[in-house]
Order: C-alpha cells, then sequence, then structure tokens
C-alpha cells in the first residue's frame, strides 16, 4: 500500500516535471502546421527520456551518488568540464524561458506586459526554494500541475481520427515546408529529452534517501510518470492541430494565440485552464531548474548540497540557485520574446545532448558504482541509439535553426 | 590501489561525513632511489586551476589572493595520512570546521545569506 502511494506520487512529480513550456509550445507548433504528423517525435522523444530517468534513479539508489557526481568522479574535472558548462548554459536558458512561459500567464491573466512579471515571478520561485523542503516543492508543486490533465481531456471532446493519430506514430516524411517539419521534430526531441529532467531526478532520488529497495519504485515511476507525460503533449498537438490548425493558424509565433486552444472546447473555462496550465507547468520547471544549477556545481565541486537543509547550512548552494534565478530572469524582464527563447533553447538542448548522454554509458556498467545493477542489453542498447541520435541532432540542429527556424 | 582511478575526483566527506569537496590533486614527494611517496590530497579552486594549465592556475592563486588574503593562496592539503578510508568515497579523519577549506562559505553565510531574513 505505501509502495502504491509512493509510486503514484512519483508518477504524478514526474509529470510535472515533463511538461513545461518548451514541450508545450514545440508540440502546439507541430500540431498547428503539420496536423498530426510529428505524434512520432514525441513518442520518441519520450521513449528516450523513460530509459534515461530510470538509469538515473538506478544510479542513484544503488550508488547514492547523482549522475552529476558519476561524472566528475568518473571521468575526472578536466572532461567534466564540457558538460557543466554545456548543462549550465543550456540550463539558463531554458529557465529563463520557463520564467517567461509563468509570466506569460500572468500577462494573459492580468493584461499587464509579461516583462514586468519576470522579477516577481523570479522572486516568488526564489522564496519557494528559500523557505520550502524538497518534499514540498516536489510535491506540492507536482500536484497542481494535474491542471495540465485538460489537454487530454479537450483532445479526447475533440473527437481526433485516432487512426490517423496512431498512423502518425510511424515517421514519414513532410508534404510541405521540409526544413521546418525536421526543425521542429529537433525540438520536440530536445523538448522530451531534457538533461535538466534526468539530472534532478538523480538528485530528487537522493534527498528522498533512496536505496536499493526502491528500484522496482523507480521502475514503475520512470516508465508510467514519463507516459503519461508524454501522453499531455501528444494531447496538446492533436489539440493545436484541431483547433488552431484547423481555423487556419498554421504559423504560432506570437503566444497570444495560444489560449485559443482551449476555448472551443471549454468556452471562458478553457482560457482560464490555458493559462493556469501554462503558469503552473513553467513555474514547476522554473523551481525544479534553479535547483538542478545549484546541484550541479555542488555536486560537481563536491560541497554539501541540500534542499531539506537551512540556507544557513549550505550558504554555497543557496547562492548558487539565488544567483541562478534572478540573473535568468533578466532577459525576460529586458522584453526578450519567452516563444522566440524557448524554441531555440529547445533545439540547442537537443544539440548539447551527446555530452550529458554519453557518461551513461560508462557509469552504469561500471561494477564500482553499481554492482549487480548494471545495465543489461537492453538498457544499453537503448544508451547506444540515444547518443547516435544525439549525435544526428548536434550535427543538424544549427543548419536547420537557419533554414526552418526562422 | 590506482591513484588516479581511486582517489583523485573522488568525493570527500570529513569525520561527520560533511561533504568538502572531491580530491582536486594529489602531492607526491620524490624520493632518490625510492619509489614517490604520496603525502597529501589537495581541494579546492587552485589545485582544479591548474589541473586546466599553469595560467588559470596563477590567475587563481592571483584571484584568490583578491578575495580572500594572502592566507588562502596555497591549495588546501590534506595529509595523507587522515586518510581513513577509500570506497566510492574519500574518508578523512578531520574536521573541516577546523580548515580553511569552507572559508568562503563561512564568508558567504555571514555577509550574505546569513542576513537575508529566514536563513
Amino acid at each position: 500500500m505505501k509502495k502504491l502511494l509512493e509510486i503514484s506520487l512519483g508518477v504524478v512529480t514526474s509529470v510535472g516535471g515533463f511538461l513545461e513550456v518548451g514541450s508545450l509550445a514545440t508540440a502546439a507548433q507541430a500540431g498547428a502546421l503539420f496536423h498530426f504528423q510529428l505524434v512520432w517525435a514525441i513518442l520518441l522523444g519520450t521513449i528516450c527520456i523513460i530509459f534515461l530517468v530510470e538509469m538515473a534513479g538506478r544510479f542513484a539508489a544503488v550508488s547514492e551518488h547523482t549522475i552529476a557526481d558519476g561524472i566528475r568522479e568518473r571521468f575526472g574535472f578536466n572532461a567534466f568540464l564540457w558538460p557543466l558548462v554545456s548543462t549550465l548554459l543550456v540550463n539558463f536558458l531554458v529557465l529563463s524561458a520557463e520564467i517567461g512561459g509563468v509570466s506569460i500567464a500572468a500577462e494573459l491573466a492580468s493584461g499587464i506586459g509579461f516583462q514586468w512579471w519576470a522579477l516577481p515571478v523570479a522572486f516568488i520561485a526564489w522564496l519557494l526554494l528559500w523557505k520550502g523542503t524538497f518534499g514540498l516543492i516536489e510535491k506540492g508543486v507536482s500536484l497542481l500541475g494535474l491542471v495540465t490533465l485538460c489537454f487530454v481531456v479537450a483532445a479526447v471532446i475533440l473527437k481526433p481520427d485516432w487512426t490517423r493519430v496512431a498512423v502518425s506514430a510511424v515517421p514519414s516524411l513532410p508534404h510541405h515546408d521540409t526544413a521546418t517539419y525536421w526543425f521542429m521534430a529537433v525540438s520536440i526531441l530536445g523538448a522530451s529529452i531534457s538533461p535538466y529532467l534526468f539530472m534532478f531526478y538523480s538528485a530528487g532520488a537522493i534527498e528522498d534517501k533512496w536505496d536499493k529497495s526502491y528500484l522496482g519504485i523507480n521502475r514503475a515511476i520512470a516508465g508510467l510518470g514519463m507516459s503519461f507525460g508524454g501522453t499531455i503533449s501528444i494531447a496538446v498537438l492533436i489539440v493545436a492541430a484541431l483547433v488552431l490548425g484547423a481555423n487556419g493558424i498554421t504559423q504560432v509565433d506570437d503566444y497570444h494565440q495560444l489560449p485559443l486552444m482551449l476555448t472551443p472546447v471549454f468556452g471562458f473555462w478553457g482560457f482560464v485552464l490555458f493559462v493556469a496550465s501554462l503558469g503552473i507547468a513553467c513555474f514547476g520547471a522554473t523551481v525544479e531548474i534553479a535547483l538542478q544549477q545549484a546541484y550541479l556545481v555542488a555536486q560537481g565541486f563536491g560541497w554539501n548540497w541540500g534542499e531539506d537543509r537551512k540556507p544557513r547550512e549550505d550558504p554555497g548552494f543557496t547562492m548558487l540557485y539565488t544567483v541562478t534565478i534572478f540573473a535568468a530572469a533578466i532577459p525576460i524582464a529586458l522584453g526578450l520574446d519567452p516563444l522566440k527563447l524557448t524554441i531555440f533553447s529547445m533545439a540547442l538542448t537537443a544539440a548539447s545532448l551527446p555530452l550529458a548522454v554519453v557518461p551513461f554509458l560508462f557509469l552504469l556498467n561500471d561494477r564500482s558504482y553499481m554492482g549487480e545493477h548494471r545495465n543489461g542489453v537492453i538498457s544499453n542498447a537503448a544508451v547506444l541509439f540515444i547518443i547516435a541520435l544525439g549525435f544526428i541532432l548536434a550535427v543538424v540542429t544549427i543548419p536547420l535553426q537557419i533554414f526552418g527556424g526562422g | 590501489m590506482h591513484m588516479i582511478r581511486d582517489v583523485l575526483d573522488k568525493q570527500v566527506v570529513d569525520r561527520n561525513q560533511v561533504k568538502i569537496g572531491k580530491v582536486d590533486g594529489i602531492v607526491a614527494q620524490l624520493r632518490q632511489g625510492k619509489p614517490p611517496r604520496v603525502i597529501a590530497v589537495e581541494i579546492g579552486s587552485i589545485a582544479l586551476a591548474r589541473r586546466l594549465g599553469p595560467l588559470p592556475g596563477r590567475w587563481m592563486v592571483i584571484l584568490v589572493a583578491k578575495l580572500g588574503g594572502e592566507r588562502h593562496a596555497k591549495p588546501h592539503r590534506v595529509a595523507w595520512s587522515k586518510v581513513r578510508d577509500i570506497g566510492l568515497d574519500i574518508e578523512i579523519d578531520v574536521d573541516v570546521r577546523k580548515t580553511a577549506i569552507f572559508g568562503w562559505q563561512d564568508w558567504l553565510r555571514d555577509h550574505i545569506v546569513g542576513r537575508i531574513p529566514g536563513a
């Protein structure tokens, strides 16, 4: 019974972690322009992230070290610098985009321009980190994230042609806007396979004091949680296809178009639900990414860290998330378009994947960390596949950004 | 035991299980006619910067001396004889509060973090 509760809580949390401004925006854009055709990209990204999250959790539960710890310890400082710098940079842009997402939700709700909301949003997120515990952040924010299920309800009410949705699970070539199609596929993969997600998950496993008895729970949470998250993303794509695309809005380049997605289904409440979904999902991601930046540095350099401690016990760790969160709010406060930043940072995430994923191949097969719980054939095949995918994405992202991102 | 594989970059915990850093450097003494002997491990930004090259090392010494004063201008060393256990983590028989390793954390606590309400 306790296990069941733990699994369902974990699933809810990972749904909250999965859906954020990146997956919302990329799924909406893809649905509007290419109807159901890019469902496969969300599906592929979800399967990849299931494997990575399971491994990150297993690594933490067995070795009581996080993935960031492992990279530094196993590969040495000079090698660690590369994933450290690239992840910090990409996460910073994503964090900025998430703060932008919450700010847009606040603008839609209040009518006051989004740039005025960036600093207040950063302050509230910081206050939660300053005063809150890991459990409060993990469970509280994610529980609220269940509001995003409204997209699934909307998708079902809209009665899509489910056979066509299913057919789109297999990749197919585009009939128009070829470069844009592939650029969107890359952005969707970047939004689904976020390094912050599995790194945060492994840090969370340590915060929640997981040990080997959690391996089953870990597998269930990774599988179910990420699947639910992927399902909501696909629902967003379906709704965008049937509402935006069908009404002639094929280019989602202004966030003011987005709340229209839910109004044909729920009327005025559709607007409210959209604003709530955007605000809560992005706020949860804001808190998690700011925390992950602090985790990454503290773990890489071996300082004490932990969200359950009082700030004065871990001054270095505390200052890291404080500086990060306010710095990331600055570009939005200066009026940088959050939607453009989101799409750009998702593509960059995809390009940075090899650096974050290659270490999995070594860490998860290292006997000194994993003992008998090392990767099996299937997990290793999955890692190799994701690494190959990561390299392809890294090579094609920049040219696609130029030709298809405009 | 392989010093590079099993010691360098591993997590260091003090006597009270406080995480005080990673093994950022290893100090060995060369002896005439005998194999070199490991005498200490180094922790901290200067040891790390030196691993990137002599130039970053020198810059870090200047930076740290500016910020923390001359007494911080050398890497923190823990004598090898203090090493208690070498596993996934390196356990040392030292209380971090009696060293200067967390000097900068103490400074942050006293001057910034501690002054914000609720810390």
